[in-house]
């Protein structure tokens, strides 16, 4: 953590900080598989995890490298026109580091998730297997199609378990994970302060953190970091309030080098943030808790790979006005084709509103040092100069 | 504000009749030969005149079903082809592609849609009255339509193909063509005719049963079809799906291919390797390919992902439903979906009915899908001990290799099958 950051956070975020320090493989996690417990990881947000929880088993997210590292294996593998997330993640299971999966479950959401999936198959082999068709609209029909996947999908996992995942199960879950996300929403909105008592990186640790280890231990945490939160007196402002958009990110230090710039990141539209969280799934009962799950699932906060592009436009527009951002980050993976395809679109949308945006090139794992801060400084100094007219 | 570009489809036009004339007196060019470049040449032409004519153009990307486009008697244009004919009819790319990035384009995503992108943005190729593109087969042709909407201004349809192939995810893809033909009837006032339609779905079987003979042929040893003839069967169904002239070239060809197998006579001189072909080599350097190819005794006789069809035949009784089933037997679907054991056992059995000695792997380098196979198709085809070449260069961006690189390696390459 950077000095910004350790001066004055918040004590309950040690525990966060502990879990990512700890990944792949937490000590959450060991305690839990130490009990007999099965643990699958998921890759990307179309899968929904609460099915893979209503089975009895912990879902947790398969991520790469927090770090910038050498790709060696994987770059052979993968090469180097995939891009690093894919690579770091393939990169970390040729190394056994995700050894301990009983299952690997993902969505047909983008290229390099698909030849992931893959290589992984075919290379490091899990006991169990499942991709989901993920449809790219949001009609009825292709709801409807998703539904039946996420119905496979339970049967599918059903089979190769030998239990029933009853409805009552995932209620349960879908309860829990409504928690979840109701927690980290609450936290986000403490950020739309002018001037918020948490920093983006201090944030991405609790995100970080949400995918590797039990929803219910989590939330535990999450309630008290919200309590310290809410009683603390050390707040933090910035040169701006800034918002970063794009492909996945889990490294709070690249967040940090952006905040040691003076801005300070305020909001997120990120698959490993808000975009995870965006929107609870409907758990009032008006309909069978699969149909909920792949309602919200289809019609969530959507990554770059769905069409029409403008919803999640209109989206990103929104929460940036909500947190009264003054400018957007937009960091894209080098080869995360769906987020590059949509750049040129989302920057005409943003320049409508208003909103400057920065738009960097980076790999997976990268600390935003050199050239990264560089850049934010200058984009730090051209939104002070619109602000002074 | 971008620079108007050169009129490119009047360049393919213009380079296309001079090949055709030269390929006309050459007493050693096949009949097919001289059919294809006048199926070349009518396909630019026609986009020409529609666009002076104000004719109603369909842009579409890759793998599209434009049979739907040609049952509506309007003019399509294959975005990703017209591109590759840029580049290997002009030689040259370089202004599109930076148009294309002047557009926002990063330079990772593909050149063929980078540089679609930038022909649309500097004019350089027609505008058209509606984009199609659909997701078929990977996240550029999903993704490139928006931006070509907002740039030509026009109104666009994407069609959502599911990754599997389950009958729920067939049924859904085919609802998906229904609503697009209802687009199209509303965008340029025309009726979806459905008997033209199966028409082309029956002419369809015909074209891929031709396809399906020939490479039959093409198991003969020596082979007798030239070694990057495949490219013309890619080609003829990218831009004449179902249509009268590919029956007619494909039987020609079929005619000539079995004439030549009669009398023992292979495409090349002196056949010395039998090479699978795993992706597209680069357009610009095709010529030379050929050259280098017929100087060495090489010969491509199979490409899984291009040329081998999957199996069955397409029901003309419910057109829709056929050109949906289509995009489950082309070659290339292979590709798409979970790339599970059938995709790599098919590999093993092409080396062993078409007797392959080695397997080329073009590698475009803006190209991540088929890029990301590269070590397992390796290792597929090591199984049945078939060494694999990559050369890793762009279909249609002329900085990534040169000739002198791709000598050299395949004369590394030929020189190891020699020793074998």
């Amino acid at each position: 953590m950077n000095n910004l950051q350790q001066q004055n956070a918040p004590s309950s975020l040690e525990v966060f900080h502990v879990v990512n320090q700890t990944f792949p493989e937490t000590a959450e996690i060991r305690e839990w598989r130490n009990k007999g417990n099965k643990v699958y990881g998921w890759l990307c947000t179309y899968v929904p995890e609460e099915i893979i929880h209503a089975a009895g088993i912990l879902p947790i997210r398969i991520t790469g490298y927090d770090r910038e590292t050498e790709l060696v294996d994987s770059d052979a593998y993968l090469y180097t026109n995939n891009c690093s997330f894919s690579r770091s993640c393939l990169q970390m299971g040729l190394a056994g580091e995700y050894k301990f999966l009983d299952g690997v479950v993902g969505g047909s959401t983008c290229d390099g998730a698909r030849r992931l999936f893959d290589l992984w198959r075919q290379y490091i082999g899990t006991p169990f297997y499942h991709v989901l068709t993920v449809p790219r609209k949001y009609t009825d029909s292709a709801l409807r199609l998703y539904l039946a996947e996420v119905e496979q999908f339970k049967a599918h996992l059903e089979e190769h378990l030998g239990v029933s995942i009853t409805d009552e199960a995932l209620t349960a879950s879908i309860e829990l994970y409504n928690q979840t996300r109701s927690l980290l929403k609450e936290l986000y909105n403490l950020r739309k302060l002018p001037q918020p008592s948490i920093t983006g990186a201090q944030v991405m640790e609790v995100t970080d953190a949400c995918f590797r280890m039990p929803k219910e231990r989590f939330n535990v945490h999450l309630s008290a970091l919200l309590e310290e939160l809410k009683e603390s007196t050390v707040t933090y402002s910035g040169r701006a309030r800034l918002m970063l958009s794009g492909s996945v990110l889990a490294n709070p230090d690249f967040i940090g080098a952006i905040e040691e710039q003076g801005g300070l990141v305020v909001a997120d539209e990120l698959c490993t943030s808000t975009r995870y969280w965006g929107d609870m799934v409907d758990n009032s009962g008006k309909e069978p808790p699969l149909a909920a799950l792949a309602r919200r699932y289809l019609n969530n906060y959507p990554c770059a790979r769905m069409f029409p592009s403008e919803e999640r436009f209109s989206r990103i527009v929104q929460t940036a006005k909500d947190h009264h951002v003054d400018g957007v980050i937009s960091e894209i993976i080098r080869y995360c084709v769906p987020y590059a395809h949509d750049l040129p679109l989302l920057t005409d949308r943003l320049k409508e509103a208003d909103i400057p945006v920065l738009s960097i090139d980076l790999e997976y794992g990268s600390s935003g040092s050199g050239q990264i801060a560089t850049r934010v400084q200058a984009f730090l100094e051209m939104i002070e100069a619109k602000k002074n007219g | 504000m971008v620079e108007k570009g050169s009129n490119k489809i009047q360049s393919i036009i213009r380079a296309c009749r001079i090949i055709l004339r030269m390929v006309e007196v050459d007493p050693n060019a096949r009949e097919s030969q001289k059919k294809y470049y006048r199926m070349l040449l009518q396909y630019f032409t026609r986009l020409r005149d529609a666009q002076e004519n104000g004719q109603f153009i369909a842009a579409h990307t890759v793998f599209f079903p434009s049979e739907i486009i040609l049952a509506m008697d309007l003019v399509p244009m294959h975005t990703e082809t017209t591109t590759w004919m840029i580049s290997l009819f002009t030689g040259e790319c370089s202004d599109i592609l930076a148009a294309g990035v002047r557009e926002g384009m990063a330079t990772e995503i593909c050149a063929p849609h980078r540089g679609m992108t930038g022909a649309f943005a500097n004019g350089s190729i027609p505008k058209p009255d509606v984009m199609l593109w659909s997701n078929m087969v990977c996240d550029n042709t999903a993704k490139s339509g928006e931006l070509v909407m907002d740039i030509c201004d026009c109104p666009g349809y994407f069609l959502d193909r599911p990754f599997k192939n389950s009958d729920l995810e067939k049924a859904y893809f085919a609802d998906e063509v229904r609503d697009m033909i209802a687009f199209l009837e509303t965008q340029s006032g025309k009726k979806m005719d459905y008997n033209r339609l199966s028409e082309i779905a029956e002419t369809t079987n015909r074209q891929i049963n031709l396809t399906r003979e020939i490479n039959e042929l093409r198991k003969n040893v020596p082979s007798p079809f030239s070694p990057l003839g495949f490219l013309e069967l890619l080609t003829i169904d990218y831009l004449f799906p179902g249509q009268p002239e590919s029956v007619d070239y494909l039987e020609t060809l079929k005619k000539e291919l079995t004439q030549a197998v009669a009398e023992k006579k292979g495409a090349v001189p002196n056949e010395r390797f039998r090479l699978m072909t795993l992706f597209i080599p680069p357009m610009y350097l095709m010529a030379f390919l050929d050259r280098l190819s017929r100087e060495s005794g090489a010969v491509s006789v199979i490409e899984p992902f291009f040329t081998f069809w999957g199996e069955g035949n397409l029901d003309p009784s419910k057109p829709v439903e056929a050109v949906a089933e289509k995009s489950y037997m082309i070659p290339e679907a292979r590709m798409y979906g979970p790339l599970g054991n059938t995709a790599l056992e098919t590999m093993k059995q092409c080396v062993l009915d078409w007797k392959v000695d080695g397997a080329v792997f073009y590698a475009d380098v803006g190209c991540r899908h088929s890029c990301a196979t590269i070590k397992l198709f390796k290792d597929t085809l090591a199984d049945v001990d078939v060494p694999m070449l990559t050369i890793d260069c762009d279909v249609v961006d002329q900085t990534v290799t040169t000739e002198e690189e791709v000598t050299e390696k395949m004369e590394r390459f030929f020189e190891l099958l020699e020793d074998r």
